[in-house]
């Protein structure tokens, strides 16, 4: 038992820093660093330079062009790259839909997709939740009829992120009734320009539209782009699941936004203030407990000893934390959270130190205007990727039979 | 980074694990809380048997009569014994042992070492205070020098076994600085009252009056916050065991019991509440983990994240304590069944070297602006 990191593990997270510091673009580490708004672009630059690295797809084997790094060398990439203010990589392309397309798609999707996830250029999009199956992700009714060489989508998926930005969508869709529910499912990618495909943003409650509709009329599909067999797709989603292990906790993320609340406590002369303060700390045992149990989740993964099956735990926990710092953050402005200026959580707005480009007003306190707002978004953390209640059912599951 | 054992850990823990079950058996246990093996909460005979394992010198060097292990063997042996509630304080010979090792001149490690790990005496730690609460540097007992020989004066109270150990670690302020002295139970001027512990085992009130005491060290806070740190890396280990035995007799228990025709443990509300006990489990392993492993760090750094570990294992004995009685429902409070006593000995620890609230204010205190496990 050790708690330290091996000297190659240590040279290897020297690397990965001295790598992001030097390619991680200053005004996109800004924006993450005060919670700024971060755009389409933001997003696609960073996954660009990954892409051009060889990095964007840091957690995919040698053969199909990844660094093929073992669990603890990912979670230092992933520690690294958000200590150091990098957005958070988007997800669906790289770390959901490549792994199912690596194990279940055949030779020519693989040739024809993961280059362009590999390299950033191509923005994936998810298309699981529907109007009627949240958490009963089985219940899928987006029906696919299968007509001569194409397949024929009806129906509408919810709450996908950021897909008004989407240029490819990979869908659960229902190709047969028969039997349970989750034997009728089929996962088909879609193109998201394809005629009868119609995105509409959903606003939330920070006045973003992080998430949207996405509604299929009579849109026509290749049938060649189904991944593997018809009605297994339930079995290549639960695969995709299994990829999101460690990842879920955000533990890098928590330890990044525990020593920005310190920042903000201090600036708005809660530190010092022992009930306040106090909250802090219980926060900071909560993150390195998280911490020592992801810890613990990649030790077992890396020798191989000892499997532990707690994702459910890491997901719970994870999210909690993630609601209470940004709780924390506001409290800590009190009711200079309250302000909605919307402007303020752009790069360039000057603040209250003069009137500014954006249109600053001396006198006026905004600089905390994004605290609420990330408050209000953050309350999604513990209701998507299986609610904890959902989880708690799995937890238990585990335990009681 | 890595959290697997070595095969001779493995060992170990199996050896223990055999000597609790077989050896200590609830009804032993209960034999020895009534007075039956001597006097109430305490068995020399069950010491005797630890010692035989070679425990109480698990932080001796070899050389001196010890097994020279670590904070991980420690953790091991405490889980274990955890597991069986097992009221001998075994930790107490795991601060002997490292603090006289760690800080005493060559004459009193000669004559104490080798005893200590054989078992032929018992030394424990003497700190608690009425006006000090958890504080470490609080402290009104007082040492006198005349010429080479020192006397200590105060009243030391709930000192582990303090009417049965052989002799005592005992921190003093000599010219208003707190030093570290041994004093032996039976020198002139010491008196103790023993009496039975919540959890079932031995404490002790010990009034030293001008007693006959060495000097361990003059660096005493150095010495007391070292010892401390080892005894809280102790409560946690011990208490993982004790919830670990908890969790398990509480799943059963909802698999077995039913009501309205069926298991309880098919009840949601239910369900839910042993899947948040066995996240509390979790969490206070980790950071029991975390704890044995900065054992051995720089002062300042083992100081926080001892108290960041205990605050969680406060947390989460009390949860865990709580809710398994809860979830057995009556026959959770009674004396018969053992999860009451599991109960009991979670309180117990949550309130040994200082509860959740006096470490959440240490690790207020001791923030840094970065956070984490490396921070």
């Amino acid at each position: 038992m050790d708690l330290a990191f091996t000297p190659e593990e240590q040279k290897f997270r020297e690397e990965i820093r001295a790598w992001v510091r030097a390619n991680l673009p200053a005004d996109i580490a800004h924006k993450v660093h005060n919670a700024l708004h971060l755009t389409r672009d933001d997003h696609q630059r960073w996954a660009r330079i990954l892409g051009k690295k060889g990095w964007l797809g840091w957690g995919w084997p040698q053969a199909f062009g990844g660094p093929g790094w073992n669990a603890v060398q990912k979670h230092l990439f992933e520690e690294e790259c958000a200590l150091a203010g990098a957005p958070r990589v988007i997800p669906f392309g790289p770390v959901m839909v490549a792994p199912v397309i690596m194990a279940f798609g055949s030779p020519e999707q693989q040739q024809r997709f993961l280059p362009g996830i590999a390299s950033g250029e191509v923005w994936w999009s998810q298309g699981y939740s529907e109007p009627g199956s949240g958490s009963d992700l089985a219940s899928v009714k987006t029906r696919a009829e299968r007509q001569g060489d194409k397949y024929l989508v009806n129906g509408q998926k919810t709450w996908t992120t950021l897909g008004q930005y989407g240029e490819w969508i990979f869908c659960l869709v229902r190709t047969s009734n028969e039997g349970k529910p989750q034997t009728g499912i089929s996962f088909l990618l879609i193109d998201m320009k394809s005629p009868g495909v119609t995105v509409r943003p959903i606003k939330l409650l920070d006045g973003e539209c992080e998430v949207n509709e996405v509604f299929f009329d009579n849109v026509e599909v290749p049938a060649e782009n189904l991944i593997g067999e018809e009605n297994k797709g339930w079995t290549y989603a639960k695969h995709l699941l299994s990829h999101e292990r460690t990842n879920i906790a955000d533990v890098n993320r928590a330890k990044r936004e525990l020593e920005r609340l310190k920042r903000i406590a201090r600036a708005e002369g809660v530190y010092d203030d022992v009930r306040f303060r106090d909250e802090i700390a219980k926060l900071e045992v909560d993150v390195v407990a998280l911490e020592m149990l992801v810890l613990r989740v990649l030790s077992a993964e890396k020798s191989g000893k000892n499997s532990l099956d707690i994702a459910g735990l890491l997901k719970i926990r994870g999210s909690e934390i993630q609601q209470r710092y940004s709780e924390l953050m506001m409290l800590a402005a009190g009711p200079y959270a309250l302000p909605l200026i919307r402007e303020a959580m752009e790069a360039g707005w000057q603040g209250d130190a003069a009137a500014g480009a954006l249109g600053g007003f001396p006198g006026g306190v905004t600089a905390n205007a994004p605290l609420a707002s990330t408050y209000f978004n953050m309350r999604k953390t513990t209701i998507y990727g299986g609610s904890n209640e959902v989880q708690r059912n799995i937890v238990a599951q585990t335990i009681l039979g | 980074m890595d959290f697997d054992f070595t095969d001779d850990q493995q060992q170990l823990r199996d050896a223990v694990h055999k000597w609790v079950e077989k050896g200590y058996a609830f009804e032993r246990r209960r034999r020895i809380e009534a007075g039956k093996e001597g006097v109430a909460g305490f068995s020399r005979e069950a010491w005797t048997e630890l010692a035989e394992l070679g425990l109480c010198g698990l932080y001796i060097p070899e050389d001196e009569g010890g097994l020279g292990m670590g904070p991980v063997e420690g953790m091991v042996v405490m889980e274990e014994l955890g597991r069986g509630i097992v009221l001998e304080p075994l930790a107490q010979s795991l601060i002997g042992g490292a603090v006289l090792s760690g800080y005493a001149g060559a004459e009193l490690r000669n004559a104490w070492l080798p005893r200590i790990a054989s078992g032929e005496v018992l030394v424990v730690l003497a700190q608690q205070e009425r006006k000090a609460r958890y504080r470490l540097e609080v402290c009104e007992a007082t040492a006198a020098q005349a010429g080479s020989s020192w006397t200590v004066t105060g009243t030391k109270n709930l000192v582990p076994a303090g009417d049965q150990a052989d002799a005592f670690l005992v921190p003093a302020k000599a010219s208003g600085k707190l030093a570290l002295f041994l004093v032996e139970r039976t020198a002139q001027g010491v008196s103790t009252r023993g009496y039975g512990t919540q959890d079932g085992g031995r404490g002790a009130d010990v009034v030293l009056d001008q007693a006959a005491a060495q000097l361990v060290t003059a660096d005493g806070l150095t010495a007391l916050e070292h010892a401390v740190d080892i005894g809280l890396a102790s409560v946690c280990a011990e208490a993982v065991g004790v919830m670990d035995q908890t969790l398990a007799v509480t799943l059963d228990y909802m698999n077995t019991r039913k009501q309205f025709g069926v298991a309880i443990a098919s009840f949601q509300a239910l369900r839910h509440r042993a899947a948040d006990m066995k996240m509390q489990l979790e969490l206070a392993r980790s950071m029991s983990y975390y704890a044995s492993l900065k054992l051995n760090a720089p002062a300042e750094e083992r100081r926080r994240a001892l108290a960041r570990a205990k605050y969680q294992l406060g947390q989460s004995m009390r949860f865990v304590g709580q809710q398994a009685v809860q979830l057995h429902g009556g026959i959770g409070v009674t004396d018969e069944y053992i999860v009451g006593h599991y109960f009991k000995k979670l309180t117990q620890l949550e309130m040994t070297y200082g509860d959740s609230l006096h470490q959440l204010g240490e690790v207020s205190a001791r923030m840094q602006d970065t956070a984490g496990v490396f921070a």
